[in-house]
């Protein structure tokens, strides 16, 4: 019994490790650490996404994935819904009126 | 003395503040909840200060032309301008390059390092490892606060702390005495724990400004606020043993200065557990309607908060078939009932100077009045308590912000009426009435010259109706060598009026004969201790390492002598000594990533005089183990969470008295209790699988003499352990900011 259960402890591991990635890279509007830490927090419950890390500089968000559960098209919608402009894909105007202030056009103007 | 009074209080007259401008703000995290401890510093000096539990800040001397970095371990820090104007809003970002460690590390239970008594937040992310249920079961992941079971009938579950009964710590809501009088024996179980959003617990004797009644600590609960909660919070929860919950809560801003909160818990328990096969329910079956509405307002100088608070709970319990409606006396069952009922009006006033800071008025106060109606078998129960609370608080400084004050006056009054009838063995009908008026008078120094060394020196003046003058002295000093190692003393006296039947469950349920021999005077104790807390880096994560040692005595203290008679409980005034002594040792450290590991030793010596002879006091260990594994995921998506909890042996009262087979042994066996929980975040809350005590364990036997509950030998106050096996539970929580 005890050797079973490890087995297949054994073999959800290897199943977990082996589970295939992909990564996309999509650029955002992002443009404060509250934007970050908002999308990243979103992505990480969404479906089939391993890890995102946002790259404030270059506003690109670096998504791992897992194919067999989402797409690159998918994730850019998501980002869409939270409110932020996605490659091509134009942000959804009610989330994006909801961001708090400094998320918004045109904060941080005075910075740049 | 008198004379001395004055003339400290001369002394602290308000020197004028010379137009140094100030800032106010309060920190949170992208949740909203506030960052409890966050640093506000003008850049490029060392004028900062630190957050308080609410997030709130103030800091003086501030030049318009002035920066502020706000900083928190685990969020990013954050640089602003100021702004005199308004509140500031700041909200920090968690730092995602050091989240993975901080989600577990950011322990979600931490000692406040500023603070001159030894306090340690429970915050509502430590709330959450223990989705059950209620107060007392909120302390079942932290260490310094010990829950067991009162007795095999009410189910009531008691807290413990420096190796005392509960009834000795001053439990408040939001600074305002709560869990007291008549309130403290059940009083914990009726605070849902979905309503709070953090604990404060501070171990050793507490500040003059809250009372005279704390003795070995004081636990302060944070109901949601208005300001800052979730706009809406639905859980609903379900157990094993049938117990059904549902808890939401609502917060709307009324406009720019008002807002307010509804929070309402609702339980239900219809189905009867005996998982011991001795014919009665482990625990009792309850209704339970919880409701508070609260407002607040938030001008520019004034600050205002209201509340309401209405609770009705009724219980079932004792043996089997006992129902809500049953009759005691004429039931040919022996049952267990508890209605109760509590009305509650509380609030805050608090003013502010906007070009003196320092110095601001605040005024708490409460009025409530509640009722209880039931008993046990043919003992029967009725009491009621009406209470009136206010504390008007002043707070200066004496020439500049190192030398700070709080003085103000206070008012407690408290109307108590207690009636116990017993119709087995003999007739036995005794009441308690007493009118308490005590108006109280304080003044409390504190010494900050610099963020290393606070000395905080209290005196109050109680003027007790009954009992004469209350003289209270407390006395707190913190010590920080280095960032690593402080060190902190304490000292100070306590006062409290017993009350001899509501926190005796043994009388209600148990034919033992109540003797009591005189009329009970007031509690008095002294406490004093220490405490050690070190941070080191191993491996570039810290261990923390907190040792504390307590001593409290009593010069007198009402005792509850089990020991004299098994068939008697004997009342009466300390004759001969009382102290307790309790030394603890804490660790944290993150073994493995994410993987966060809490343990704790605690040893406790409590002994007093029963029956003619020093003894250690029944039912408490000597020596405990702790120990919390909490694992969490990035952004807490996947959490889990594994409590340990070894008590040692425990004395039992002597029953050598008893007939043969009625007997019980000196010591209980030691035991092992372990909770776990696994929980799943998601974007619009989770949901949890938990189970508590899951490796079943039960005391045998813990009632004496079952089959006859109105024979002579019948006891059920004889609990040592787990009454009721393991409970297997889930629920699910929603939120919509």
């Amino acid at each position: 019994m005890k050797k079973l259960a490890i087995g297949i402890f054994l073999i959800m591991i290897s199943y977990v490790v082996k589970a295939q990635v992909e990564k996309v890279d999509i650029k955002t509007s992002a443009i404060c650490d509250m934007c970050k830490s908002t999308i990243e927090r979103d992505l990480a419950f969404e479906k089939g996404v391993k890890f995102s890390n946002l790259d404030l500089d270059t506003k690109v968000i670096t998504v791992e994935f897992n194919p067999k559960k989402t797409d690159a098209d998918r994730i850019r919608k998501r980002i869409t819904k939270i409110g932020y402009n996605a490659d091509s894909m134009k942000r959804d105007l009610k989330a994006y009126e909801k961001l708090p202030a400094c998320c918004k056009d045109g904060a941080h103007r005075d910075e740049h | 003395m008198n004379k001395l009074y004055v003339a400290v209080i001369l002394l602290a007259i308000p020197t004028v503040g010379l137009g140094q401008k100030t800032i106010r703000g309060i920190v949170t995290n992208m949740a909203n909840e506030p960052l409890y401890g966050a640093t506000v510093q003008i850049a490029g000096t060392s004028n900062g200060t630190i957050a308080d539990v609410s997030g709130n800040f103030e800091l003086q001397n501030v030049d318009p032309k002035d920066k502020i970095v706000i900083s928190y371990i685990g969020y990013q820090s954050d640089t602003l301008e100021v702004q005199f104007t308004s509140i500031m809003n700041i909200v920090l970002n968690e730092d995602s390059e050091k989240l993975d460690e901080v989600v577990v590390k950011g322990h979600s239970s931490t000692i406040d390092e500023l603070q001159p008594m030894l306090n340690e937040l429970i915050s509502e992310r430590e709330l959450l490892k223990a989705a059950c249920c209620n107060l007392s079961e909120s302390f079942e992941t932290n260490a310094s606060v010990d829950v067991s079971f009162a007795d095999a009938i009410t189910g009531a579950k008691t807290i413990m702390m420096l190796g005392l009964d509960g009834r000795y710590v001053l439990i408040s809501r939001e600074g305002i005495p709560h869990v007291r009088g008549l309130n403290s024996r059940y009083g914990l179980t009726y605070v849902p724990g979905t309503w709070i959003q953090s604990i404060d617990v501070g171990k050793g004797a507490g500040t003059v400004i809250n009372g005279f009644e704390s003795m070995t600590g004081q636990i302060n609960v944070e109901f949601k606020k208005p300001e800052n909660s979730e706009k809406w919070y639905l859980n609903a929860y379900a157990n094993s043993f049938g117990r059904v919950e549902l808890n939401a809560s609502h917060t709307t801003k009324i406009s720019e200065k008002w807002s307010t909160a509804i929070l309402l818990n609702s339980q239900y328990l219809g189905s009867e557990n005996d998982g011991n096969d001795d014919g009665f329910m482990d625990i009792p079956k309850s209704r339970m309607l919880n409701f508070l509405n609260r407002y607040k307002y938030q001008g520019d100088r004034l600050e205002s908060q209201i509340g309401i608070q209405y609770m009705k709970v009724n219980l079932a319990g004792g043996q089997l078939g006992f129902n809500f409606g049953d009759d005691l006396l004429s039931s040919s069952l022996y049952g267990y009932k508890n209605d109760e009922q509590r009305f509650e009006v509380f609030g805050k006033i608090g003013m502010v100077f906007p070009h003196r800071p320092y110095q601001s008025w605040g005024f708490q106060y409460s009025l409530s009045r509640q009722e209880f109606n039931g008993g046990a078998g043919k003992r029967l129960y009725k009491g009621n308590e009406i209470t009136a609370y206010g504390n008007l608080i002043y707070q200066n400084i004496i020439g500049n912000t190192s030398h700070q004050y709080k003085t103000g006056v206070s008012f407690l009054y408290d109307g108590f009426n207690e009636h116990f009838i017993s119709q087995l063995n003999r007739y036995i009908d005794s009441t308690f009435t007493r009118n308490e008026s005590i108006p109280g008078i304080f003044y409390e120094y504190n010494y900050m010259p610099n963020d290393d060394l606070t000395l905080v020196a209290g005196i109050r003046t109680d003027f007790h109706n009954l009992y004469g003058i209350y003289f209270t002295p407390r006395l707190h000093l913190r010590y920080a060598f280095n960032e690593h190692f402080t060190i902190r003393a304490s000292t100070g006296k306590g006062y409290r009026t017993p009350n001899a039947i509501m926190e005796n469950s043994q009388i209600l349920v148990s034919s033992r004969r109540l003797v009591i021999k005189e009329v009970p005077t007031p509690e008095i104790a002294w406490n004093l201790g220490g405490s050690v807390v070190t941070h080191l880096d191993i491996n570039h994560k810290p261990l923390s390492i907190v040792a504390d040692y307590f001593h409290t005595f009593f010069e007198n203290q009402l005792i509850y002598d089990q020991d004299q008679s098994s068939s008697a409980l004997v009342i009466y005034n300390l004759d001969g000594i009382s102290f307790a002594h309790s030394f603890q040792v804490e660790t944290q450290y993150e073994i493995y990533k994410n993987l966060n590991l809490k343990a704790a030793y605690k040893f406790y010596n409590v002994q007093m005089t029963t029956n003619g002879k020093l003894q250690q006091v029944p039912f408490i260990s000597r020596d405990r183990f702790f120990l919390n594994l909490a694992y969490a995921t990035k952004f807490e998506k996947w959490k889990a969470d594994l409590t340990w909890n070894w008590n040692g042996k425990k004395r039992l009262p002597d029953t050598s008295d008893s007939p043969e087979g009625f007997q019980r042994s000196d010591f209980s066996p030691d035991f092992s209790l372990v909770n776990a929980q696994l929980s799943r975040g998601f974007r619009w809350g989770s949901i949890y699988l938990g189970g508590e005590n899951i490796l079943n364990f039960k005391q045998n036997h813990p009632i004496v003499d079952p089959e006859n509950p109105f024979g002579d030998n019948f006891d059920a106050s004889m609990v040592w352990g787990s009454v009721a096996g393991r409970g297997i539970y889930a629920g699910i929580r929603y939120k919509i900011k």
